[in-house]
């Protein structure tokens, strides 16, 4: 759910840049030092940005009846950190704006800090949360994905409340009425989400172990989290 | 065909050899029109002026851009629609000015969108990016949206053919067996996309890969007139809105 071209007033326009710039700016730094650090990983970083606009080509069934794409925030926070995903989350953003007509350019800035910012925090928040709560791997990203997704779509919600307040009960009655539009299809999607990551990592537990500890996802040990840990033993000659 | 419409549409545009800067000069000033001017007459003439020059002298496909500007109308409405209904202690009912506001929520974000249209049909993104070094964007950052942006075509290939397959053997029958399969997808295109990230960093290690990725840009001169007339056209826009409204 992207906010279209147009529909913030120019304030807010402004306000919500100004507001995911520091953030952005921060992400652009970490980037720019992984690079002069190892500058294969200019690559890498580049396949996750393009990883990421790929997955909303992913169509999930939804409860709805219609079906929604996932938004990958949280699968980006748990993967390469906040920090980075608040300057690829923008980067795929302006893709989207530019490529498929999602979004916009003068609400550039107010859909990164819901998708960029605070969606990654606020999951990888969560997946933290959970882990350290001894809710392991899967449960960890469940709720990583579920929340960026959830928090997302709440930062949303408001945004377009505080832009367009209702006309009788304010900026309240606006956001009750932003947040119950949109509940009806970011609500079930959000559970999908998170129900897509744990299939995803199940799957990248057995065929991508090495690229997950290299990424600090899995501890190099043997992780009791993993569900096919015996099969995990098998040679991986092809990778 | 890369599989992406507007970015097809961009490649084939006649203003493809324009200099980005003056495409995003004019794009830019209708973007910024579509948000500042009264929606009547300001959003009409820029709706109008975006959509002319993209399908006449760019000529973009007009059913490539309609289908384009009808990508955010979802949320356009639903948005709007929103907006206009009033929830007060007498329960839910129309806004008092509903219709209008409506109409003015609808119209700016039309206009804005074609504008951005405009730009994203007739410039693709390899041209853009570049751009963005004058507006002090570090080159590591620059490198690594240009990866993203020339993998993100392979990725999708891949994404469409392991689809395809998977429903050839009755993958998404079922919501359980759908989910299964898109988790099976994403972590499919995922390793591919560190595969074949790993492969590209051995190729160009091989060919002494040190700093950056350094390619030859391929200039593409300004043209005064065409910068001329840009400017001349929105203050007329402006003017016309102004006196108008």
């Amino acid at each position: 759910m992207h906010i279209a071209e147009g529909f913030l007033p120019p304030a807010h326009a402004v306000g919500w840049t100004i507001a995911a710039a520091p953030f952005v700016v921060h992400g652009a730094r970490a980037v720019v030092k992984e690079v002069r650090e190892n500058p294969e990983s200019t690559l890498l970083l580049g396949a996750a940005g393009a990883f990421t606009f790929v997955l909303s080509a992913i169509k999930l069934p939804s409860v709805t009846g219609s079906s929604s794409h996932p938004t990958g925030t949280g699968l980006g926070a748990v993967l390469f950190r906040p920090p980075v995903m608040a300057l690829l989350g923008t980067v795929v953003l302006l893709f989207q704006a530019l490529l498929l007509a999602h979004g916009g350019l003068t609400t550039l800035g107010a859909n990164a800090f819901s998708m960029a910012v605070v969606g990654p925090w606020a999951g990888y928040g969560a997946y933290s949360l959970t882990r350290r709560l001894g809710g392991g791997l899967l449960g960890g990203v469940f709720a990583g994905m579920a929340v960026a997704d959830l928090a997302t779509y709440a930062t949303t919600a408001l945004q377009l409340a505080w832009a367009h307040p209702d006309a009788e009960s304010g900026f309240l009655g606006a956001a009750v009425k932003f947040l119950g539009v949109f509940a009806v299809t970011q609500v079930p999607l959000a559970i999908g989400e998170g129900l897509l990551g744990v299939l995803l990592f199940r799957v990248l537990t057995v065929n991508a172990r090495p690229e997950l500890e290299r990424l600090g996802v899995l501890t190099p040990s043997p992780d009791d989290d993993a569900p096919a840990v015996s099969r995990d033993k098998a040679p991986e000659g092809d990778r | 065909m890369s599989g992406l419409a507007i970015d097809d549409a961009a490649w084939a545009s006649a203003w493809r050899p324009r200099s980005p800067g003056d495409k995003v000069l004019i794009s830019l000033g209708l973007v910024l029109s579509a948000l500042l001017l009264p929606v009547w007459p300001g959003s009409v003439l820029v709706g109008l002026a975006a959509v002319g020059l993209a399908v006449g002298p760019a000529r973009v496909p007009a059913r490539t851009f309609g289908r384009a500007v009808r990508a955010p109308l979802a949320f356009i409405a639903i948005g709007a629609l929103t907006t206009v209904v009033e929830v007060g202690g007498n329960g839910v009912g129309w806004a008092p000015d509903a219709a209008a506001r409506a109409g003015s929520l609808v119209g700016h974000a039309l206009a804005g969108s074609a504008a951005v249209l405009l730009l994203a049909t007739t410039t693709p993104l390899s041209d853009l990016l570049p751009a963005l070094q004058r507006l002090r964007v570090p080159a590591a950052v620059i490198e690594v949206a240009s990866v993203t942006y020339r993998m993100l075509f392979v990725l999708l290939t891949s994404l469409r053919t392991i689809r395809e397959a998977q429903t050839a053997r009755m993958g998404y029958t079922s919501v359980r067996g759908s989910y299964r399969s898109s988790g099976a997808l994403a972590a499919a295109v995922l390793t591919r996309s560190w595969d074949r990230a790993r492969r590209l960093q051995d190729g160009l290690a091989g060919r002494g890969l040190e700093t950056g990725l350094r390619v030859l840009p391929e200039t593409l001169p300004a043209s005064r007139r065409f910068e001329a007339a840009s400017v001349l056209g929105l203050a007329t826009l402006a003017a016309v809105s102004l006196v108008v409204a």
